[in-house]
């Protein structure tokens, strides 16, 4: 088990490597510079554009051959130095030290909602089968599969916000993290971000529920003479919940590439989302290639942990 | 007869009501059982057999099963009928239940200890301590080498004939008085077998249980068997001591039943059979459920359905040919 470990550790930093040079490599490709904002500000007041722009990329190695710049940034990146971000003149660990925190707060809430509703729904759906509430919430999570996270989200600001005016239209800063008013702004876009993950949780443990429960140790779990919830929560639940953590931890990559980046935007949350959405633009590598290698390391070590909750929940599961 | 009758069920009806129609499994099935004693239900493959055991605990699925008539007595109350909860500390403590099929029958996540001492914990009041020691003592009982070992693990780390043997070891946990065996050898191989039924013969004789084996066997009824009842088409067609029906039978369907067991003696290179299906529980034939399949039909056989009548005292079948049956 623990060579195990050690020995996908280090697949994941080959992996992590690989895709950071994939994203360094197409972003240094294009015809733009990360210096081609400065130059805008330069030429508006009337300096000599080419110079300037030579005199900056020297100073930062620029205007070296890609693979030497290429090496300079890993070398530095193995020393911790994480670089320099060109649009916010700031280093790039500064940079999302001072953001991180938003899209945290803003996946775990996501994460956490979606799990409990979806997991205790899909639960009461398999066990009233054919019910009004079992039709109510396959409805609920088709719909809820089908819309896209982002126009969610714009509708809920445009029922809630701006039309209720229960909340703000507006992601404010101003309140602390730990603050019950920083807890109410975050509830629109949690539910954008999750609803979607939800129906999706609500579908797939219905079914592992409804599969487990055609299951013959069910009949023996009853012919033991245990109660119904004993039966259904630890017998039939134990047994679904093993194909739902795949299905979490798998999910949970595509929040924090995709669902928490939308989200941020519709929302103005001034998270990694946001962050690495305005450095593209501005041509910032350093700075999308940093969150870009943060989230794959996330997702590389999500995946980790899923294969080992796994040999703790299935015993049949040894990794040798 | 029924003096000591323990069990006692009455014109037992299991329906099932699908969305293609109603499967009438068991349709009316009467029979007593006697304190230590075997009784065999015998019958094919959907002759309903398995559905009357789930029935005397309600383990069938409901819905879409029912029981739409019938009693169940046991001590004076009627499981058909009673609320769930007191049928629940019957299950598993008074009655209990070995399945087919330990393989799918264990749950696969939790351990042979675990899951024995739940039971345990369900019904008696024992401290984990004495739970654990009453689990290692049913395990040894059943000839389960290194029983410590065998406590933690799990079903998979075990072999077919041990799973087996540990599940008859967690059906008999709280010692139950009526132990209902659902063709607990049709899994396992020849070997096994073997020490599954020494296994029950031994609990018959030393604990003086009376058992229900259900099977399609009948080497097995002979072996084990004290009665038989021969189940068709969710009826009880036949039910007399086991030497008699094999020796005797007065049924049709029994003799076809009997004259397919294979006998090494004999010349002939096939296998009589009994031509034709079971028949479809949701399409029942008129009057004997056998009559399509009978050597012997005669014209009352299609329209009036026979009822379960003494020929002797201890030997009742329901069939139009014994005519000396009190009509």
């Amino acid at each position: 088990m623990r060579n195990y470990i050690i020995k996908r550790l280090f697949y994941s930093v080959i992996i992590a490597w690989g895709i950071l040079t994939v994203t360094f490599v197409l972003l240094r490709i294009g015809p733009t510079s990360p210096v081609d904002r400065y130059i805008l500000n330069i030429a508006a007041k009337g300096q000599n554009v080419e110079s300037v722009k030579q005199a900056i990329e020297a100073r930062y190695g620029l205007d070296k051959p890609l693979i030497e710049q290429y090496f300079t940034y890993l070398g530095n990146l193995l020393q911790g130095n994480w670089g320099w971000s060109f649009s916010t003149s700031m280093p790039v660990l500064e940079l999302i030290g001072s953001h991180w925190i938003y899209s945290f707060q803003l996946i775990l809430l996501a994460t956490i909602f979606a799990i409990v509703l979806g997991i205790s729904i899909g639960m009461l759906s398999a066990v009233k089968q054919n019910t009004k509430f079992d039709y109510a919430a396959s409805i609920f999570s088709f719909i809820g599969i089908s819309i896209p996270g982002f126009w969610l989200g714009l509708m809920l600001i445009l029922v809630f916000a701006v039309q209720l005016g229960i909340f703000k239209t507006y992601y404010d800063t101003n309140y602390p993290i730990w603050s019950l008013e920083n807890l109410k702004q975050l509830i629109l876009p949690v539910m954008a971000l999750g609803i979607g993950e939800l129906a999706g949780y609500v579908r797939y443990t219905r079914s592992a529920m409804l599969d487990n429960l055609r299951k013959e140790f069910v009949t023996t779990a009853r012919a033991k003479g245990l109660s119904e919830r004993t039966v259904i929560g630890k017998h039939v639940f134990r047994n679904a919940i093993l194909p739902l953590v795949t299905i979490i931890m798998f999910d949970l990559g595509s929040i924090v590439f995709g669902g928490a980046y939308l989200t941020e935007i519709v929302f103005g949350i001034p998270g990694l989302g946001q962050v690495s959405f305005n450095a593209i633009f501005a041509n910032d590598y350093a700075v999308v290639v940093a969150i870009t290698l943060i989230g794959t390391f996330l997702v590389l070590l999500l995946n980790l942990g899923t294969d080992v909750v796994y040999t703790y929940l299935d015993p049949r599961i040894r990794y040798d | 007869m029924n003096s000591e009758a323990l069990l006692e069920v009455k014109n037992l009806k299991t329906w099932f009501f699908t969305r293609r129609g109603i499967v009438k499994a068991v349709n009316g099935v009467d029979f007593a059982l006697r304190r230590g004693e075997c009784l065999c239900l015998v019958g094919e493959s959907g002759c309903g057999k398995s559905v009357t055991a789930l029935s005397l605990l309600r383990l069938f699925d409901s819905p879409p099963g029912k029981i739409v008539e019938g009693e169940i007595i046991y001590q004076g109350i009627d499981l058909a009928r009673c609320p769930i909860g007191h049928l629940r500390q019957i299950r598993g403590k008074d009655i209990a239940m070995v399945f087919q099929n330990a393989q799918s029958a264990l749950n696969p996540i939790f351990t042979i200890g675990d899951q024995i001492i739940e039971q345990i914990n369900t019904h008696l009041d024992l401290n984990r301590e004495q739970a654990l020691e009453k689990a290692r003592m049913l395990l040894d009982k059943m000839r389960i080498p290194e029983v410590d070992r065998a406590l933690t693990q799990y079903p998979h780390q075990m072999s077919g004939g041990m799973k087996q043997r540990a599940m008859i070891a967690m059906s008999l946990s709280c010692d139950p008085c009526i132990l209902i065996a659902d063709e607990p050898t049709t899994a396992v191989d020849v070997t096994i077998r073997a020490q599954i039924m020494n296994i029950l013969q031994e609990l018959k004789r030393n604990r003086d249980m009376s058992i229900i084996f259900i099977t399609h066997d009948l080497s097995l009824v002979r072996e084990i068997g004290d009665r038989a009842a021969v189940i068709y088409g969710g009826r009880i067609v036949e039910i007399a001591p086991v030497e008699r029906i094999l020796n005797k039978p007065a049924h049709p369907y029994t003799r076809g039943l009997i004259s397919c067991l294979p006998d090494v003696s004999s010349e002939s290179k096939r296998l009589p059979s009994i031509e034709g299906n079971t028949p479809n529980p949701m399409d029942m034939p008129s009057g004997c459920p056998f009559h399509p399949r009978c050597n012997r039909v005669m014209d009352v056989c299609r329209s009036v359905l026979p009822e379960l009548m003494n020929i002797l005292d201890v030997h009742a079948v329901a069939c139009h040919l014994h005519p000396n049956l009190g009509k």
